[in-house]
C-alpha cells in the first residue's frame, strides 16, 4: 500500500498542521485528520497485531467497525487502550502506539503463534487444558484455574492504566421532540423537515464532523455547510462526537459525548466525556450502514480494506490509499469509488462476482479506464506484511477456481452493506432478512421509532434524502398520534441485484479466511463450531467469540451467520441473527459514573455542627450517609483510650454528643394519635401532651422494624425520632400506610430531620449544664421536666428549643433540639457550661459503649430477624389493641421458647477480649452455626472489662451456669464466656430515673 | 438572637471560577430562609387554598407544580396537599382544616441564574427545563445525586431547595459543574 496525500481536496485544514507521535516516532498530519488517516498519509501500514495469532493488521475501514487499527492513545494515567484509530481525531501532541505486540507492531515476537495457528481453533484452551491429561489431572477444576491465570495474561489486546483516572466525567439530561441519530443525507433531510414543522430536534453524530456519508463524497464543502447552517437556523441542536449507544424504554436514549478526546490540552473545567440521558418523544434512526468484507485467504493483510474506506480516505482526508488498486465487489456501490479513485490517478481493476452489471456502470468504467472482470473475486491476498497482489478466483458453476495472480498495492472489498439496526435491536425489534439486498432490515416498530436512509436499506444519496423526509413526517405523526403505526421504508435502489457472496472458498485449498478479524475468528472456526454440534447462532457467537466485545457484530456477523446457515443447510432467516445489545460502541466506566466519584461517590450528609465537631478535635466516621463524630481524642490518645475516657466521663460528670443524625418526623393532623397507636406495638393513645414514650414498631410480618421515641407536642402534633439507619425506611413505611391502607386517616408526615440539630446531654451533671444554657432554668428542673418529659423552651440568646429527658446512655440525660442554623451556637453554649464541670464531648464509639453496658438495642441488634420478645422488650407489646405486625408476631415460630434472645456476654477470664460477629456455642459442641451470635462488643469502663451484646437460644436464663464459647475461628479463636442479662450496668435504672 | 449559621458557611467563597469571560452561571445562596409548610386534606383543600392565598395577598393559591408570588411572599405547591410559603412566616390558619410547620432551617436555598442556568442544571437533574415546559413560576421535585431537591423557576432564575445536611455535598457538585460555563459565586 503506497498511500499518498493529495495536494488538494478533502475536508482537512492544510493551514493547520499537527504533530503527533506514533510508536515513538514524530509524524505530522492536519486538522481534520483521524489518527488512521494521518498514519496512512505517513506511510504506516501495520498498526496492530491480531488477538491470537499476532498477525500484522492495518487499517480495514474508516469508522466504528474498525478491527485492525486498534491502538493505545495517551500515556500514564491517561492511557486509553483499544482505541479505533479510524475514529480518533488527530490533535497536536497526540501520542499513540501499537498494542498486543513486542517489541513493536512492525516486529512482533508473538507472531510465532501464527506457526501454531492450526491448533488455536475455537475452544482451544478449554479443549486442551480442561480435564485432559497431561495438562489437567485430579478432581475438580483446580489445575484449570492455574492455567487460566496464565492464559488470561496472554490474552487481551491493549493494557489499561492502573493509575486512578485523572479525568472528569459528567452526566447530562436532554429533552426533545425528535432525536435523530446520524447526520448523513437522510438524517439532515429529516432534521430539516421536522424542525421546519416546529419540532424540537436533537441530531447526534458520532463523528467529530457532521455530514455522514456526504463527507466521503467528492466536491467542496459549501453545500454541506449551507445545509448545516439551515439546520441551525431552524433551531436543530447539533451534537458531534456523540454516539447514541443505546435505546431504552419510553424514548430514552443513552448518548456518549466525547468532549475533550480531540483536544491536546483540555481546560480543567471541561469533562472528558459526558454521559447523556435523552428523553425524546420520537426517535429517528439514520445511522447508516456498514460495508461488509468477503472472507478469502489472508483477507486480514494490511492493505485490504472496505471499498467505502478507500473512498473516505480519498475524498474526506485527501489520501490516495494506493496506486495500483483492485476492487472486489458483489454489488453496485463499489463503482462510484472506482471512478473516484481512477479520477485521482490510480490504476483500478474491478473484480465483480456477478455475471453481469448494468450498462451504465460498464460505460462509467470504460470512460475511466477501469478494467472489469466479472464472476471474479479474490481468492487470496498476497504479500508479506502488506498486500502486494492477490490470487484471483473465477466462478465455475457453484465453485471457485484459481485464475492467476494480479499485482496491487491496495485491495478494496465490498461484500454488501449491513444497515445499522443495532439501536432498534436494543428495543427488542428483531431484524428481518432481506434476500434481495442480502442484509437484515428492521421492521416497523410499535414504538415511536422510525428508520431512514441506508439504516433502512436505502442506498442512493437522493433516495436517502427522500427517505429522511418521509421518516420525519412519520415521526411527526407518531408524536401527534401515538396510536399511529409508521410504515417501513421501501429499501434498495441498485440497478443490478447484489450477489450474496460471503466466502471465496476454492475446492481443496486450505486458506486462513477471517470472518471477525478483531477476535481472529476464521471461516474454519465457524465450520468447526457446526461440526462440534453448535446449531444456535447465539451459541456459535459465544463459542467462537465472533462479534464479541467492542466489535458487537459490526464486522463479521453476517458472514458468520451465512456460513453457519450454509453448514446447516438452511437459509439465513432460519438461522436468525444475534441480538445486538448496548452499547453500540464502548462507553468508559468513568462516563457511567459521572461526577459521583471520590468524595462524591455518595452524597455526604453533614450535621449543622460538622465544622464545630472538627474544630473541637473530633474524628469523623460514616453512619449511613452521615458524617458523625467518632471520638474526640486528646493529644496522644488512641481511639480506645479516647472512647473509654469519654464513656467514663459521661458516667462521672457530663458529656455532649451530636445526635442530629437521628431521624425526625413531624406527625400532624387530627388522626395523628390513631396512626401512632396503629403502628407502635405499645400503647400510644393516652400519651399526655408534654410527654415522650419509647416505642417499638413492627413490620407486617411481626419482626421489629425500628425503635425510637415519640414526643407529644400538642393534641394533634407529634415529633417522632427514629434510628439514624432506619429514618428513611420508617418515613416511607408510614407514608405507604397512609397512602394505601389508611387513606381515611387525616395525618400529614414531614421529615424534619434537617430542620432540627440535636445534642445529647448525658451524665449526672446534665441538668446543671442545661440549666446554665436555657433562659428559664426552672423549665428544665426535675419537677417540670421529669424522666420522659418534654418541654418547648428557649435557649440563651432566644433560640427556640425542644427538650426531652430521655436516655440512651443509662445516665440522667436530655436530648436538646434546636433549629439547625443555631446548632453550632447551642453546642458552643452547652460546651462552655460542661467544660468547667470536667465534662467531655463524646462520639459514636463511646455512645456504643454506654448503650451496650445498658443493653439498649440499635440497628446491629434490630437486623430484621428479631421479634420484640427476642429483643427483650416483649412486655411492652400491647395485647389490648391491634397494630401493624400484631397478628403475625404470634405465629408459632415467632413465639418459640428457644428462639435466640438478647443477652449480655462477659468473658470468663475478665482480661480476655472477644469480637463482634463471633458465634456463641455450647463449650462441648463448637460446630455449625452454634447457638447464637454476638452483635456488639466494647470495653466497659464501668465494669472494667470487655462486654458484649448478642443473641443466644433461650436467652440468658437458659444458659446460667453453663459453659459457653465465643467461637471466632477466622480471627481470634475461642474464648470462654459467660451469658448474663443484657442489662449489664445499673439494671434498675436508678441513675437514669434519679 | 444569635446569627443563623448557613450550611455553606465553610465552603461559600465569592469570586469567579472556571471558564474565563462573562459567566454563564451565577450561584448565590439566599441566606436566612423563611419557609413554612401548610398541609391540608382532600375534603378541605379549597378553603385551605384560600387561606394560603390570603397569607400572601394573592387572588388564588397555585395548582400543583406552580408558584404564585406577591410582594408579601411566595407560595409553592410542592405536593398535591402541601404548599410552601416563602418569606412570609408561619401563617395563622384554621387549625381544623390545615396543619403548618416551620421548615426554615431544613433547606439551603440556592439561586442558579445566568444564560446557561438550565443547561447547567440539566447536567445534574432530570427535569425538562425547556422554556415551554418549565417556565417562570413552575415548581418541581427532583433529585441531584440521589438527594431529593425542590426546584422553583422564579423571576430571578432557578431556585434550588436542598436538604440542609446535603447542602455542602451538592454545592460542591454545582460549583464543579458550573465551572465549564464560567461561574460567578455572588
Amino acid at each position: 500500500m503506497t498511500a499518498q496525500r493529495l495536494r488538494k481536496g478533502g475536508h482537512i485544514d492544510r493551514t493547520r498542521p499537527l504533530t503527533f507521535r506514533w510508536d515513538g516516532t514524530s509524524m505530522s498530519g492536519y486538522a481534520g485528520d483521524s489518527l488512521a488517516s494521518a498514519l496512512m498519509a505517513n506511510g504506516e501500514q501495520i498498526l496492530g497485531r491480531s488477538f491470537k495469532y499476532h498477525r500484522p493488521r492495518g487499517i480495514m475501514s474508516a469508522g466504528v467497525e474498525e478491527s485492525g487499527a486498534l491502538v493505545t492513545v495517551g500515556q500514564g494515567a491517561k492511557q486509553d487502550a483499544n482505541v479505533r484509530a479510524t475514529t480518533q481525531p488527530l490533535y497536536e501532541g497526540l501520542i499513540a502506539r501499537g498494542q498486543n505486540a513486542w517489541p513493536s507492531v512492525r516486529l512482533d515476537f508473538g507472531a510465532i503463534n501464527s506457526l501454531f495457528g492450526r491448533f488455536f481453533a475455537a475452544g482451544f484452551y478449554y479443549k486442551t487444558f480442561m480435564g485432559l491429561p497431561p495438562f489437567e489431572w485430579g478432581r475438580g477444576t483446580g489445575m484449570w484455574m492455574r492455567y487460566e491465570k496464565i492464559i488470561r495474561k496472554a490474552a487481551g489486546m491493549g493494557t489499561a492504566s492502573r493509575e486512578p483516572d485523572p479525568d472528569r466525567y459528567e452526566h447530562a439530561h436532554g429533552y426533545c421532540d425528535l432525536l435523530i441519530v446520524g447526520s448523513g443525507p437522510a438524517g439532515r433531510a429529516a432534521a430539516h423537515c421536522a424542525a421546519k414543522a416546529g419540532c424540537d430536534v436533537i441530531l447526534v453524530e458520532q463523528d467529530a464532523a457532521l455530514g455522514g456519508d456526504t463527507l466521503s463524497q467528492p466536491g467542496n464543502t459549501s453545500t454541506l455547510q449551507g445545509e448545516l447552517s439551515a439546520l441551525r437556523a431552524c433551531g436543530v441542536r447539533l451534537m458531534t462526537s456523540t454516539t447514541a449507544f443505546g435505546l431504552y424504554d419510553n424514548g430514552v436514549a443513552g448518548l456518549l459525548e466525547r468532549v475533550t478526546d480531540h483536544l491536546a490540552d483540555s481546560p480543567s473545567w471541561l469533562p472528558r466525556q459526558r454521559f447523556w440521558t435523552v428523553r425524546a418523544r420520537a426517535t429517528l434512526i439514520a445511522a447508516g450502514a456498514l460495508e461488509r468484507h468477503i472472507a478469502f485467504g489472508d483477507n486480514d493483510r494490511p492493505g485490504v480494506m472496505t471499498v467505502n474506506a478507500g473512498r473516505t480516505y480519498l475524498n474526506r482526508f485527501a489520501i490516495q490509499a494506493g496506486e495500483n488498486i483492485v476492487i472486489a465487489t458483489n454489488n453496485d456501490s463499489a463503482y462510484t469509488t472506482a471512478s473516484d479513485l481512477a479520477d485521482s490517478g490510480a490504476s483500478v481493476t474491478m473484480l465483480d462476482s456477478r455475471h453481469e452489471i448494468s450498462r451504465s456502470l460498464q460505460s462509467q468504467c470504460d470512460a475511466a479506464g477501469i478494467g472489469i472482470k466479472l464472476e471474479a473475486a479474490p481468492m487470496k491476498a498476497l504479500g508479506g506484511k502488506a498486500v502486494s497482489g492477490l490470487t484471483a478466483a473465477i466462478r465455475k458453476g457453484n465453485s471457485w477456481r484459481t485464475d492467476g495472480n494480479i499485482d496491487c498495492d491496495l485491495l478494496l472489498v465490498s461484500g454488501g452493506w449491513s444497515p445499522v439496526v443495532n439501536l432498534l435491536s436494543h428495543r427488542g425489534i428483531k431484524p428481518v432478512w432481506n434476500p434481495e439486498l442480502a442484509c437484515f432490515l428492521a421492521p416497523a416498530s410499535d414504538e415511536p421509532i422510525v428508520a431512514a436512509g441506508s439504516a433502512a436499506g436505502v442506498w442512493d444519496d437522493s433516495a436517502c434524502r427522500a427517505s429522511g423526509e418521509k421518516a420525519a413526517l412519520e415521526a411527526l405523526e407518531l408524536i401527534r398520534n401515538p396510536a399511529h403505526r409508521a410504515a417501513a421504508q421501501t429499501p434498495g435502489d441498485w440497478e443490478c441485484p447484489i450477489d450474496p457472496l460471503y466466502e471465496v472458498r476454492p475446492v481443496k485449498q486450505k486458506l486462513k479466511s477471517f470472518v471477525d478479524p478483531q477476535h481472529d475468528v476464521t471461516t474454519d472456526d465457524i465450520r468447526l463450531a457446526h461440526h462440534e454440534g453448535f446449531v444456535s447462532v447465539e451459541h456459535l457467537k459465544r463459542y467462537t467469540t465472533l462479534g464479541m466485545a467492542t466489535d458487537q457484530g459490526k464486522m463479521g456477523n453476517i458472514i458468520g451467520i451465512a456460513l453457519m446457515a450454509d453448514a446447516l443447510g438452511k437459509e439465513i432467516p432460519q438461522v436468525g441473527t444475534t441480538t445486538f445489545r448496548p452499547p453500540y460502541t464502548p462507553v468508559s466506566i468513568g462516563a457511567l459514573k459521572g461526577r459521583n466519584v471520590g468524595p462524591h461517590f455518595r452524597p455526604l450528609r453533614r450535621t449543622p455542627m460538622h465544622d464545630w465537631n472538627l474544630d473541637a478535635g473530633g474524628t469523623m466516621t460514616m453512619a449511613g450517609l452521615w458524617h458523625r463524630p467518632w471520638f474526640f481524642a486528646r493529644s496522644g490518645e488512641t481511639i480506645s483510650e479516647a472512647y473509654v475516657r469519654e464513656a467514663e466521663t459521661v458516667r462521672r460528670t457530663v458529656g455532649l454528643c451530636d445526635v442530629t443524625s437521628l431521624g425526625k418526623i413531624a406527625i400532624q393532623g387530627p388522626d395523628a394519635t390513631e396512626l401512632l397507636n396503629r403502628v407502635y406495638s405499645n400503647p400510644f393513645a393516652k400519651l399526655p401532651i408534654g410527654k415522650t414514650r419509647y416505642g417499638i414498631m413492627l413490620r407486617d410480618d411481626g419482626l421489629v422494624m425500628d425503635d425510637g421515641t415519640t414526643w407529644r407536642l400538642a393534641e394533634n402534633e407529634y415529633f417522632m425520632t427514629t434510628t439514624t439507619a432506619h429514618a428513611a425506611k420508617v418515613m416511607a413505611f408510614l407514608e405507604e400506610l397512609l397512602q394505601t391502607r389508611w387513606t381515611d386517616l387525616k395525618v400529614h408526615l414531614t421529615s424534619v430531620s434537617e430542620q432540627w440539630a440535636g445534642v445529647a446531654v448525658a451524665g449526672p451533671l446534665s441538668r446543671e449544664v442545661l440549666a446554665a444554657c436555657v433562659e428559664q432554668p426552672t423549665r428544665v428542673a426535675d419537677e417540670t421536666l421529669p424522666f420522659m418529659g418534654v418541654v418547648e423552651t428557649t435557649m440563651r440568646e432566644g433560640i427556640p428549643a425542644r427538650i426531652a429527658r430521655i436516655s440512651f446512655s443509662g445516665e440522667r440525660a436530655f436530648e436538646v433540639y434546636v433549629p439547625s442554623d443555631f446548632g453550632p451556637a447551642v453546642m458552643q453554649s452547652l460546651w462552655d457550661a460542661a467544660r468547667p464541670m470536667d465534662g467531655c464531648l463524646y462520639g459514636l464509639e463511646a455512645l456504643g459503649a454506654l448503650r451496650i453496658e445498658k443493653g439498649h438495642v440499635t440497628g446491629a441488634e434490630l437486623d430484621g430477624r428479631v421479634t420484640i420478645e427476642d429483643a427483650g422488650l416483649g412486655r411492652m407489646a400491647s395485647d389490648k389493641k391491634t397494630y401493624v405486625g400484631s397478628a403475625l408476631r404470634k405465629r408459632p415460630e415467632m413465639v418459640r421458647k428457644n428462639r435466640p434472645r438478647l443477652v449480655g456476654i462477659f468473658p470468663k477470664d475478665r482480661r480476655e477480649i472477644f469480637n463482634a460477629g463471633s458465634i456463641l456455642c455450647a463449650a462441648d459442641n463448637i460446630a455449625g452455626y452454634g447457638e447464637g451470635w454476638i452483635t456488639a462488643v466494647t470495653h466497659s469502663p464501668a465494669l472494667g472489662h470487655w462486654i458484649g451484646l448478642g443473641f443466644i437460644k433461650g436467652g440468658h436464663e437458659a444458659w446460667q451456669g453453663q459453659d459457653v464459647v465465643c467461637a471466632d475461628p477466622v480471627r481470634k479463636g475461642n474464648t470462654s464466656v459467660e451469658i448474663v442479662s443484657p442489662h449489664m450496668y445499673d439494671p434498675q435504672g436508678e441513675r437514669m430515673y434519679g | 438572637m444569635v446569627k443563623r449559621q448557613s450550611a455553606l458557611a465553610s465552603v461559600y467563597h465569592r469570586g469567579m471560577y472556571g471558564r474565563p469571560g462573562e459567566p454563564g452561571i451565577r450561584l448565590q445562596e439566599v441566606a436566612g430562609l423563611n419557609l413554612a409548610q401548610v398541609a391540608a386534606w382532600p375534603d378541605n383543600l379549597e378553603p385551605a387554598a384560600k387561606d394560603v392565598a390570603q397569607a400572601i395577598g394573592a387572588d388564588k393559591a397555585p395548582g400543583p407544580g406552580y408558584a404564585v408570588s406577591t410582594e408579601q411572599g411566595t407560595v409553592l405547591r410542592v405536593e398535591a396537599l402541601k404548599w410552601w410559603l416563602l418569606d412570609c412566616g408561619l401563617p395563622t390558619l384554621d387549625s381544623e382544616t390545615t396543619v403548618s410547620l416551620d421548615l426554615s432551617h431544613s433547606r439551603t436555598r440556592i439561586l442558579v441564574s445566568g444564560p446557561e442556568a438550565s443547561v447547567c442544571l440539566n447536567r445534574l437533574l432530570p427535569l425538562d427545563l425547556r422554556p415551554d415546559r418549565f417556565g417562570v413560576d413552575k415548581v418541581a421535585n427532583a433529585g441531584i445525586h440521589h438527594v431529593g431537591v425542590t426546584l422553583w423557576h422564579s423571576d430571578a432564575g432557578y431556585e434550588l431547595f436542598i436538604p440542609r445536611g446535603f447542602a455542602v455535598s451538592l454545592w460542591e457538585l454545582l460549583v464543579e459543574t458550573s465551572e465549564q460555563f464560567g461561574l460567578e459565586i455572588v
